[in-house]
């Protein structure tokens, strides 16, 4: 009892460190969209690019150099926000509810859960803008559940058995995507392969929007649930005692977190480690009160993946690299030390 | 010696022949080889005799049991297939495999001596090759003087694919009378940024569609909506079985480019 007492009379205490964490998050968040909105593999201006994003004029930027800025860069930094904030959620999500601090949404095999979805949605529906997120989401929602059941044995589910299980799942539907690109022509597959890590070009508004739609609610339902996810990581028992509808919290959880991978999945493929680092470092930061982690993983997500994009479009430019394999290069050494650190 | 310096040895007599590639089963026919050939891939559909040919697979999955099974004593591969243990597991069978890889369309026309020597017809090989290279020459002749276009070759639109210094296809551009405004990015085929591609603002696009990619890479890609090329309609769709396939049919591809880039040198 002592802990709800504390955690509901700490209740001021939290909404002003809420503030303050999201507050210095969301100035973060702006200084890493301006920096990924002045790099690219063409150089613009730097004053004059700075001039036109507060949309006043053109600023001098010819009429190339402003559809450079705002036809590509600026949409594609708006996905990888997107993906960020799904990605990064979901994982605290997952985390919070599997009292599992490995969960994450790749390493689960949810992602490729959703991915076997939106490659079923393109070769049974073709190109239909709302056919990819809708089966990426089934199939994400898919997923989570067979991990869940799997991990749950006889002694309940230890993290052990859940990684164990996310092994298996993620095995499993590898094979099953590999079979599909076999199954499709060749000249689909060199697009599925540079997809599957992660590729954030070519985004279209209408995909852009249904992200971020997307985004906004999950974030907004994990964020509902945060005071109940606390209480069942004292033990879904505990929690059940203290009047939490345990069956009910559960279920949402992982739809709203399955929405979430299924949203990002189907703008742009699966992108690696983000659900694990984000949400780790953001703990570490400010603690495990997932009030505060799951609106801070948003915003710290959204930045990390725009500044991994960011790299990723311009370290070996006019080439460019899928967003996935620097998510990847940067969050499976840091995982590594903050493993050791503990 | 193949034309990945590896060495090869091989049978004085070359009667089985099993071609992992389609540029290489046009390869064999052009110089006069089809009868020898034994096996190819579900890609090869030209010349029409090639669709007869036992089936060992496509070319980045052909079947290993199927390639022994028909007992051949030579297997061609291109570069862009090749597979290291595949080879390794080849020449344990004692089957010589050659290694192709064309950068420019004169490598092209030695491949077609080369392997034209190697199957015992020398002297159709090197008519096979003069008379390409007859036309190749006939086509700069035609285009000399004439001030070359900036052109983006789109290998794909989505996502952004297209072709670099080390491709055959950038001095097939070259020598259709364009400059490719890719030619020295590293690669063969890079991952193009849409940012540079609009920057490019190239005053032709060439498009390798239809044969056997369908109604795939038909249009330009998003980036390259608003360039010179598309606002005056210089986009140019040309049979991609032409153009991806580094064999004789590339002269076809090359004289379809020159024509479509420069057609007043054509009347």
């Amino acid at each position: 009892m002592s802990t709800t007492k504390a955690s509901i009379d700490s209740g001021h205490a939290t909404l002003g460190k809420a503030v303050a964490v999201c507050g210095s998050l969301l100035l973060m968040l702006l200084v890493v969209l301006l920096i990924a909105s002045v790099v690219g593999s063409q150089r613009l201006p730097l004053a004059s690019s700075l001039c036109a994003l507060t949309g006043r004029s053109s600023c001098g930027l010819s009429p190339e150099q402003q559809a450079i800025l705002f036809d590509i860069r600026l949409p594609r930094i708006l996905l990888a926000g997107a993906v960020g904030i799904c990605l990064a959620t979901a994982g605290a999500g997952y985390q919070a509810l599997l009292r599992n601090p490995l969960a994450e949404p790749y390493l689960l095999g949810i992602s490729n859960g959703a991915a076997v979805g939106t490659m079923i949605a393109l070769v049974f529906f073709g190109v239909h803008e709302w056919s990819r997120p809708i089966m990426a989401f089934v199939g994400a929602l898919t997923a989570t559940f067979l991990v869940y059941r799997l991990a749950r044995g006889r002694a309940g589910a230890t993290p052990e058995r859940l990684i164990l299980a996310g092994v298996i799942v993620t095995t499993f539907l590898s094979s099953a995507i590999v079979f599909i690109t076999t199954l499709m022509d060749a000249t689909r597959i060199r697009s599925f392969t540079f997809w599957l890590l992660g590729d954030l070009s070519g985004t279209t508004s209408s995909l852009l929007l249904v992200t971020f739609v997307t985004a906004g609610t999950g974030v907004a339902v994990l964020a509902l649930n945060a005071r109940s996810l606390n209480l069942m990581m004292l033990g879904e028992r505990d929690a059940f005692d203290l009047g939490v509808e345990v069956g009910r919290v559960r279920i949402t959880v992982f739809v709203a977190a399955s929405l979430l991978v299924g949203a990002s999945v189907a703008s742009s493929g699966s992108v690696g480690y983000v659900g694990l680092v984000v949400p780790h470092l953001v703990r570490l930061s400010f603690g495990s009160d997932n009030r505060i982690v799951i609106v801070a993983s948003a915003l710290a997500g959204a930045a990390f993946v725009i500044l991994a994009d960011t790299v990723a479009r311009t370290i070996i430019a006019p080439r460019e690299l899928p967003v996935g394999a620097i998510t990847a290069l940067i969050g499976a050494p840091l995982f590594v030390y903050l493993l050791k650190r503990r | 010696m193949d034309e990945d310096g590896r060495q090869v040895t091989l049978p004085v007599k070359i009667q089985r022949i099993v071609s992992l590639a389609p540029n290489l089963t046009e390869i064999v026919y052009a110089v006069g080889a089809g009868d020898r050939l034994v096996g190819n891939t579900e890609y090869c559909d030209y010349p029409a005799e090639a669709k007869n040919i036992a089936k060992i697979g496509d070319t980045m999955h052909p079947s290993v049991e199927r390639i022994i099974a028909l007992k051949p004593q030579i297997v061609l591969v291109s570069t862009a297939s090749q597979l290291e243990a595949f080879t390794q597991q080849l020449n344990q069978q004692r089957i010589a495999v050659y290694v192709t890889n064309p950068r420019s369309l004169d490598e092209i026309f030695r491949s077609i001596t080369v392997l034209g020597d190697l199957f015992g017809q020398s002297e159709q090989a090197a008519l096979v090759a003069a008379a390409l290279r007859k036309r190749a020459e006939a086509v700069e002749t035609k285009i000399s003087g004439l001030k070359p276009f900036s052109v983006f070759y789109q290998v794909s639109g989505e996502p952004l694919y297209t072709i670099g210094h080390d491709a055959y296809l950038t001095d097939l551009v070259r020598r259709a009378g364009g400059i490719s405004v890719t030619a020295s990015v590293p690669g063969a085929f890079p991952r193009y940024s849409d940012e540079s591609a609009l920057a490019a603002r190239p005053e032709a696009i060439i498009l390798p569609t239809g044969g056997s990619m369908g109604s795939a890479n038909a249009t330009a890609a998003g980036p390259l909506r608003n360039s010179p090329a598309v606002l005056n309609g210089r986009v140019y769709r040309i049979n991609d079985d032409h153009l991806s396939r580094p064999g004789p049919r590339l002269v076809d591809g090359l004289e379809e480019m020159a024509r479509a880039l420069h057609p007043e040198a054509f009347e």
